[in-house]
């Protein structure tokens, strides 16, 4: 197969917009060298060629996702439907799209890989059993861990090594990616109704055990397994004025490891208390520029309906208490908890209109798009499926400055926002929807037209419209596939799941089952989610880390 | 569909007591009730399940009253006995020829049964319902 | 706190495995750290597993709850709505007085509560009590969940549809609405042409107006055994039964899903086999769906 005449961005070979032919054999791009490739020719004269977007942070599958589906019918019933084909399953979109649906909104944006970042491992079983009704896109997972209490007593009683196993273990187990930590030690103190949310104060229910030590310690674990992604980090303290300052000190205990810092929105905010919230996304980008250990992703807000779900179980309390909606709260025995609460976000709301700004600033004051990425922490700051939306805030300031007209006028002195003038050019929207993110998941295959690389192709018709452009492209391929043309969904296929293993110590069964079987429901033999029920798993090799 | 498990749990064999060997199946799991307890031991031969340890008085039940007798016909078709394949044909036509036809119940069933009967009522057209809206 | 729900006779191991007896880090006496209270309307076996039983006169458990409700938020009730419920003042605050003291509140409500008088107004009063309860200390409540894997039908309607029942596909993408779509409402009013029977038996359990409509429509039905159903059935087709001799997975009550280790070997094939080829028997026929492209996307945001 053959895509001819393209204008090409493709970041993670340094191509910039110049006309390029791509080669596709077998689902991989192929070297044209190697003379006629055969089957189809596009002819994308004209047009615009990007790697296949690729979602570092969303929440699609899941007991979380799926307890928000039931909470919100009042959306299903008003939002986008997916009528059946003889080939394809009918699916609602909305705030919490179906898993069919979820696969066709991502795809027929040009997405073609997703990263699930909340994980709990008593349930992983479920959450890849909504991945593999998930078509056509690929997925990796992240295994929620900063609240395991088992790794808490470890690291307590300073066992790093047996942490660092037990660690290993859980990511097996749960046949998932990498390791998503949220709310350190907060989670666990809201199994009584309490948080964590100073790093050097300790954790309810422990001696000396910090979520500092947690954050720093977990971040070593995953740096010394190797595993190709680097800690997913939630911050304590999300959401709340003044968070700025736990999220610096977050930082600074990283120093030295490889992270993520998941969503950074809701972590950059000064002021005292609702009244005062204001953005603090300038500091939090100086700290972040001249940090190049950390990736990031904006957890950007759009205003309008979501539903909001987090493992932050104490955080969605609060928010259920400021907003008086329906509140949904899931704990996960001794692992995790989950809250859900739905939620809008109106211009006329100063807390509302600072989140909004503070996404974009971050997005555009992080001067290296390989290091900040396109995010909306789906569904909590908009849905997945707006993300043209804020491809189109990030390339126009006019669109800018426009937009912030409708916001209250209590802004003024908030955010600063209006005094950024920066333009994302389309080989930068490339950088952080696809090769960046792609790099940061360490999916070499992703994000990437190189030969050998996965074909996964998103074809644009150039458009002054920007949000039109990206939210309908001309093609989608995945695989070398044509699953999107023209505006219709041609064909569906299964995505593929990536999984590592890590390497432990082999008596750590031993060791964890008696512990196991004290304070969990279920029998340890069954815990492990079988490979079997992976929907064609790739094993990705872990790496070494400096 | 899921494979029965290969792990070294399953397949070992005891003792029934009468001299034959019993199969044993650890950490099996009991879906009578809600509970679904996963930590019961089943004693099996071919036909019946003799012991289900650690299974409380309705999971006991429930294990040893059903067996690998060939106790009922494969299938019915208007109450007269039928094949499987004669019996899925009828059904297919029935089902695709009604305006509005109910896909219920899925309580007693395997969730990859259930996944099939959530594509059927899809691809029906039809109603899909279970016991709890009762 | 079980609320209108018998775990001693109806989920015999609840309370040794999961709420009462399990010693723990922060319970470390087991049951003597815990309190157990069940509201029923009678006393079930279950009340002697209890620190403390509330007979709440049949039909009153939504005023009971919503007097709790206002209790809790430290409101005066009339006594006259308060013997409404059978119940005296000084029990009504000795348990509002337990329940913020506690921890960790746990309320686990059962039939009694959500299949009577009030039915799901009653359940969603009570999940509101357990959610305004975190005001003072951590609350939850989750139902008591039975029939087997009927939690496993819920998750998979929900990730697959939207809905967790009461589904329409008749316009070619799912729709809810209870009362219209569910089961009991579509055969009484006689809506449904056909009907497929999977996994229980409603030729047992429903009303007779739904039963006969069963009867006169083709039904078809699936089951280990030759039940009510099978025999007004047009076909009846037997299978495995599921866990103990046909493999997969069930969703436990909390909806954890575990996977199934049969023990026999069945002469039937597993429900899931069924199913598929009947799936692939009507993929053969014509689609129902009107000739020529229908619209990918029927109504925008």
């Amino acid at each position: 197969m053959k895509i001819t005449g393209g204008k090409v961005y493709d970041p993670a070979n340094g191509i910039n917009g110049e006309v390029r032919d791509l080669h596709i054999v077998d689902g991989k791009f192929a070297d044209n060298a190697n003379g006629a490739t055969g089957g189809r020719e596009i002819d994308a004269t004209g047009m615009i060629v990007f790697p296949g977007g690729v979602d570092v942070h969303t929440h699609v599958a899941g007991g979380s996702i799926n307890f928000a589906r039931a909470m919100t019918p009042e959306d299903h019933r008003r939002t986008q439907a997916f009528i059946r084909t003889q080939s394809r399953r009918s699916g609602l979109g909305g705030m919490a799209p179906t898993t069919f649906a979820t696969g066709y909104l991502y795809a027929g944006m040009g997405f073609t890989t997703v990263n699930e970042a909340a994980v709990p491992a008593l349930s992983a079983r479920h959450t890849h059993e909504e991945l593999s009704d998930i078509p056509i896109v690929d997925k990796s997972s992240c295994v929620l861990m900063a609240n395991n209490e088992i790794m808490l007593d470890l690291m307590e009683r300073g066992e790093y090594d047996r942490a660092r196993d037990i660690v290993a273990w859980y990511v097996w187990a749960a046949k998932s990616y990498g390791v998503k930590a949220v709310n350190p030690g907060g989670v666990a103190a809201w199994k009584y109704g309490h948080d964590a949310k100073g790093m050097s104060t300790a954790i309810p229910g422990y001696n000396k055990l910090t979520p500092g030590d947690v954050v720093t310690q977990l971040a070593r674990i995953i740096d010394d397994l190797g595993l190709p992604h680097p800690i997913h980090l939630h911050c304590n303290n999300l959401g709340a004025p003044g968070n700025v300052a736990t999220t610096l000190e977050t930082m600074k205990h990283l120093e030295g490891s490889r992270a993520h810092i998941a969503h950074m929105q809701y972590h950059a905010y000064g002021g005292d208390d609702w009244s005062t919230m204001r953005s603090e996304s300038a500091q939090l980008a100086d700290y972040f520029n001249a940090h190049p250990n950390m990736t990031t992703d904006a957890g950007a807000v759009l205003f309008g309906d979501t539903v909001t779900i987090t493992a932050d179980g104490p955080w969605q309390h609060l928010l259920y208490k400021l907003t008086g909606r329906k509140w949904g709260n899931l704990d996960v025995e001794n692992e995790t908890g989950c809250g859900i609460v739905p939620y809008t976000y109106k211009p006329s709301n100063l807390v509302n209109a600072v989140q909004w700004a503070v996404g974009l600033e971050l997005l555009l004051l992080i001067n290296d798009p390989w290091r900040v990425f396109l995010s909306t922490d789906h569904p909590n700051g908009a849905c997945f499926w707006r993300y043209p939306e804020i491809i189109h805030l990030l390339m126009s300031n006019d669109f800018r400055q426009a937009c912030m007209k409708k916001l209250t006028p209590a802004i003024k002195g908030k955010i600063t926002l209006p005094e950024i003038t920066r333009e994302y050019t389309l080989y930068e929207i490339a950088t952080i929807m696809s090769a960046g993110p792609a790099r940061a998941l360490g999916l070499r295959q992703k994000g990437n037209l190189g030969v050998g690389c996965d074909a996964d192709v998103v074809i644009y018709e150039e458009d002054k419209d920007i949000e039109r452009m990206f939210g309908h492209p001309r093609y989608v391929l995945k695989g070398g596939q044509v699953v999107i043309e023209e505006g219709d969904i041609r064909e569906t296929p299964e995505g593929r799941e990536f999984i590592t293993r890590p390497s432990y110590n082999p008596d750590t069964e031993a060791f964890l089952k008696p512990i196991f079987e004290d304070c969990y429901t279920m029998s340890f033999e069954n815990y492990p989610v079988e490979m079997e029920r992976i929907e064609h798993p790739t094993m990705m090799d872990c790496v070494d880390v400096d | 569909m899921i494979k029965e498990s290969s792990s070294p749990n399953s397949g070992s064999s005891g003792n029934s007591g009468n001299g034959t060997e019993l199969k044993i199946v650890k950490n099996a799991t009991c879906t009578f009730c809600g509970c679904v307890c996963d930590d019961i031991e089943l004693h099996a031969d071919d036909v019946r399940i003799h012991k289900a340890v650690k299974a409380c008085v309705l999971g006991k039940a429930w294990f040893l009253n059903h067996t690998a007798e060939r106790k009922y016909p494969d299938a019915l078709i208007d109450g007269k006995e039928a094949t499987v394949d004669e019996a899925i044909e009828a059904a297919a036509y029935h089902l695709y020829k009604a305006d509005m036809p109910l896909v219920y119940g899925m309580s007693n069933t395997t969730c990859e049964a259930q996944k099939e009967c959530v594509a059927l009522a899809d691809q029906l057209g039809g109603l899909l319902d279970s016991h709890t809206s009762l | 706190m079980y609320w209108g729900g018998n775990p001693a006779e109806c989920h015999p191991r609840h309370f040794t495995k999961y709420t009462l007896m399990q010693k723990s880090k922060f319970l470390p006496r087991g049951r003597k750290d815990r309190t157990m209270a069940l509201v029923d309307i009678r006393a079930t076996k279950s009340a002697k597993a209890a620190d403390i039983f509330l007979q709440v006169r049949p039909g009153k458990d939504f005023e009971m709850i919503t007097i709790l409700r206002a209790m809790v938020k430290g409101e005066s009730i009339p006594e006259s709505q308060i013997a409404e419920t059978g119940l005296s003042l000084e029990t009504l605050e000795d348990l509002v007085a337990r329940m913020k003291a506690a921890k960790f509140g746990a309320i686990f409500f059962g039939m009694g509560l959500s299949m009577t008088r009030g039915k799901h107004m009653n359940s969603a009063a009570l999940l509101t009590l357990a959610a305004e309860m975190n005001a003072f200390t951590k609350f939850v409540a989750m139902p008591m969940r039975g029939h087997g894997n009927v939690t496993g039908a819920d998750v998979i309607m929900r990730w697959q549809t939207g809905y967790p029942f009461g589904i329409s596909f008749n316009r070619g993408y799912p729709r809810y609405n209870p009362g219209e779509f569910s089961t009991v409402d579509v055969l009484v009013r006689g809506d449904c042409d056909a009907a497929f029977i999977i996994g229980a038996d409603p030729g047992a359990t429903m009303p007779q107006p739904a039963i006969d409509h069963l009867a006169a429509i083709p039904t078809i039905c699936l089951d280990p055994h030759v039940t009510h159903t099978s025999k007004l059935a047009k076909v009846h087709i037997t299978t495995a039964p599921a866990g103990i001799a046909a493999p997969g997975t069930g969703y436990r009550m909390d909806e954890i899903p575990l996977p199934l280790k049969p023990a026999l070997n069945s002469p039937y094939p597993s429900d899931e086999e069924v199913v598929r080829r009947i799936n692939q028997a009507i993929a053969k026929m014509p689609d129902w769906m009107p000739e020529g492209e229908p619209p990918m996307v029927l109504s925008q945001v």
